[in-house]
């Protein structure tokens, strides 16, 4: 099987097309950098904060755009012609992960403008930044494979988004609750954590552990979408 | 060269049979129409798709079977499904555009636009288009994907005059280029507009239908005309006298006209003759003996004083006592009919029986 690239980015011009003419899911993308002006606005200086609204981001923008990018082609009957056409999944896959990972992308430096963060290595925070775009990604995949229409897609998205963005409020009670511990190994915790090193100095060599294990996340979150996937296409 | 080839094909489903084994060839330059109710059309497409299994049999399209390798067997066949969607937010323009890079065609956006006319509306998105000019974009994407074979499900159900038009002079123009034209339709009128081979498909199995065999035995008279007598060739053209013989019958305030061989039974109660077609009761504004009359020519026989029945549909004749007869119809209740002992006599006869 031959990927090509050209039949990806048809497939990235056309979702580009019809998002951008897609309030609902256009709004979702302008949230996190309304809230990241406020927020540059009111002086907010700690990292913690900086991260929620990228958590955010990634939920509302990387898993959120992906996953009601797939389940609209579900709801509008418009998946079955793609995948008889010669476009493999792969290239269906591939089109629409570039779309949400460039949109991704885009928010996530014009927000950290925004709220004027500026981090100490610019290099670990991009690699962290973009291993948790993939992660998230791979979330939206796995969602919008099980979903089956935009409408149930925003619904479903919502415990992710608790979980992702507030969760690593969860850390805090981690003394009090040593159940809460698990919470730290958390993609979300671990990229605040990592941020806070590189803050105070710390280079490439002192955070791998914890790129490791946001790396080990994207690794479990793509077996799962194969899981699915194959699950989903028996029925 | 035979593009479609489907060879003993059936299925069974549960305690039902859809449809039995069969046999059809779809070759290059030739379009095919089967008329099949809707479940067996379903079902039908559901085993081309790869969906469902079938019972029994394969198919191969352009030599490329399905269970060998889905790509190969995908890229030789386009299909229309009914329920196939449009992105309601892209314009005509940007779905061609779409379609072009998707299937890495030559052919030209405006040429695409052009043959299925909707170059008007080439900027509209398609949530402002009509179901009909939907369906036009879906013919549009088969002209890009240009497979060796299309298959079409009901492509013109509920379609305007103009869709209609234009599906036609598609498959026309597709017929031209060598491709095989597969259209699965519950409408008989738009299988026969589309082509002259159109088969029925039921759980009694694959007909060719009868009207089509008499148009080309009298096609060929009139070329063994045109043979003999050149010069007299325009008086020879055949007239056929146009026979109006359609049966009405009153449903609220509305006429509804009914095909003879369409009715399975007429049954009289208390002084109104009912008409049934299909399991459904539509009353009659004829009396029975009117009804006769008219319908004798089309092998209608009165086997009761209250019963006409379509011979045609009648599958057994069953013998309860000497005396006592019912007529069994094959249709998909199973409708049993009197059949009185002096009108037993004369069945007999005109089956042919002593």
């Amino acid at each position: 099987m031959t990927f090509s690239i050209k039949r990806s980015i048809a497939i990235l011009q056309k979702d580009y097309k019809d998002v951008s003419k897609n309030l609902f899911v256009g709004s979702s993308i302008f949230m996190p950098l309304v809230l990241a002006a406020l927020y540059g606005r009111l002086g907010v200086e700690s990292i913690n904060e900086f991260y929620m609204i990228f958590n955010m981001t990634f939920c509302l923008v990387a898993a959120y755009v992906q996953c009601s990018l797939i389940a609209e082609e579900k709801e509008k009957n418009t998946l079955r012609g793609l995948m008889l056409s010669p476009a493999s999944t792969v290239e269906i896959l591939a089109g629409k992960s570039l779309l949400s990972f460039i949109a991704t992308v885009l928010v996530i430096a014009f927000a950290a403008f925004l709220i004027e963060y500026k981090p100490e290595n610019i290099l670990v925070i991009s690699i962290a930044l973009i291993l948790s775009t993939v992660f998230y990604i791979g979330l939206g995949t796995v969602l919008g494979l099980v979903t089956k229409s935009v409408m149930e897609a925003s619904v479903v998205i919502l415990p992710f988004m608790a979980i992702f963005s507030f969760g690593s409020f969860l850390t805090v009670f981690a003394e009090k609750y040593p159940i809460l511990k698990v919470a730290e190994y958390m993609p979300n915790s671990q990229l605040i954590i990592l941020a806070s090193e590189v803050q105070i100095g710390a280079s490439l060599a002192d955070i791998w552990f914890n790129l490791l294990v946001i790396l080990a996340w994207v690794a479990v979150i793509y077996i799962l979408v194969v899981i699915v996937y194959r699950k989903r296409m028996m029925d | 060269m035979s593009i479609l080839k489907i060879n003993n094909l059936e299925k069974h489903d549960g305690h039902a049979l859809i449809f039995p084994p069969f046999s059809l060839e779809v070759s290059a330059h030739e379009a095919i129409a089967i008329h099949a109710s809707t479940n067996v059309r379903l079902i039908l497409l559901k085993i081309l798709v790869g969906e469902m299994p079938a019972s029994n049999g394969e198919w191969t399209i352009n030599g490329k079977s399905y269970s060998e390798s889905k790509k190969d067997y995908f890229e030789q066949v386009g299909m229309y499904f009914l329920d196939d969607g449009l992105y309601e937010r892209l314009t005509v323009k940007d779905h061609f555009d779409f379609y072009k890079k998707l299937y890495h065609s030559k052919l030209p956006i405006e040429e695409g636009l052009r043959i299925i006319q909707l170059e008007v509306k080439r900027n509209s998105k398609i949530s402002k288009l009509s179901v009909s000019e939907k369906r036009r974009v879906h013919f549009g994407r088969l002209l890009f994907q240009n497979p060796a074979l299309l298959i079409f499900e009901e492509p013109d159900q509920n379609a305007d005059l103009e869709t209609k038009r234009v599906f036609v002079k598609m498959v026309r123009m597709l017929i031209e280029k060598g491709k095989g034209v597969f259209v699965l339709t519950g409408n008989m009128e738009s299988a026969l507009a589309i082509t002259n081979k159109v088969y029925r498909l039921d759980e009694a199995g694959l007909h060719m239908l009868d009207i089509l065999s008499e148009e080309e035995s009298t096609e060929e008279l009139h070329r063994d005309v045109q043979n003999l007598e050149e010069k007299q060739k325009e008086e020879e053209i055949i007239v056929q006298p146009v026979r109006f013989e359609k049966i009405p019958t009153k449903v609220n305030d509305k006429i509804v006209l009914f095909d003879p061989p369409e009715i399975d039974y007429i049954e009289s109660h208390e002084g109104q003759s009912n008409i049934y077609i299909k399991g459904e009761m539509y009353p009659s504004v004829f009396t029975m003996t009117e009804l006769e009359k008219r319908l004798h020519p089309y092998g209608f026989f009165r086997c009761h004083r209250s019963y006409i029945v379509n011979l045609q549909k009648v599958r057994e004749v069953v013998t309860w006592t000497r005396n006592s007869f019912t007529l069994v119809l094959g249709d998909t209740k199973k409708s049993s009919i009197p059949l009185s002992k002096t009108k037993m006599a004369e069945l007999k006869g005109m089956l042919g029986l002593k």
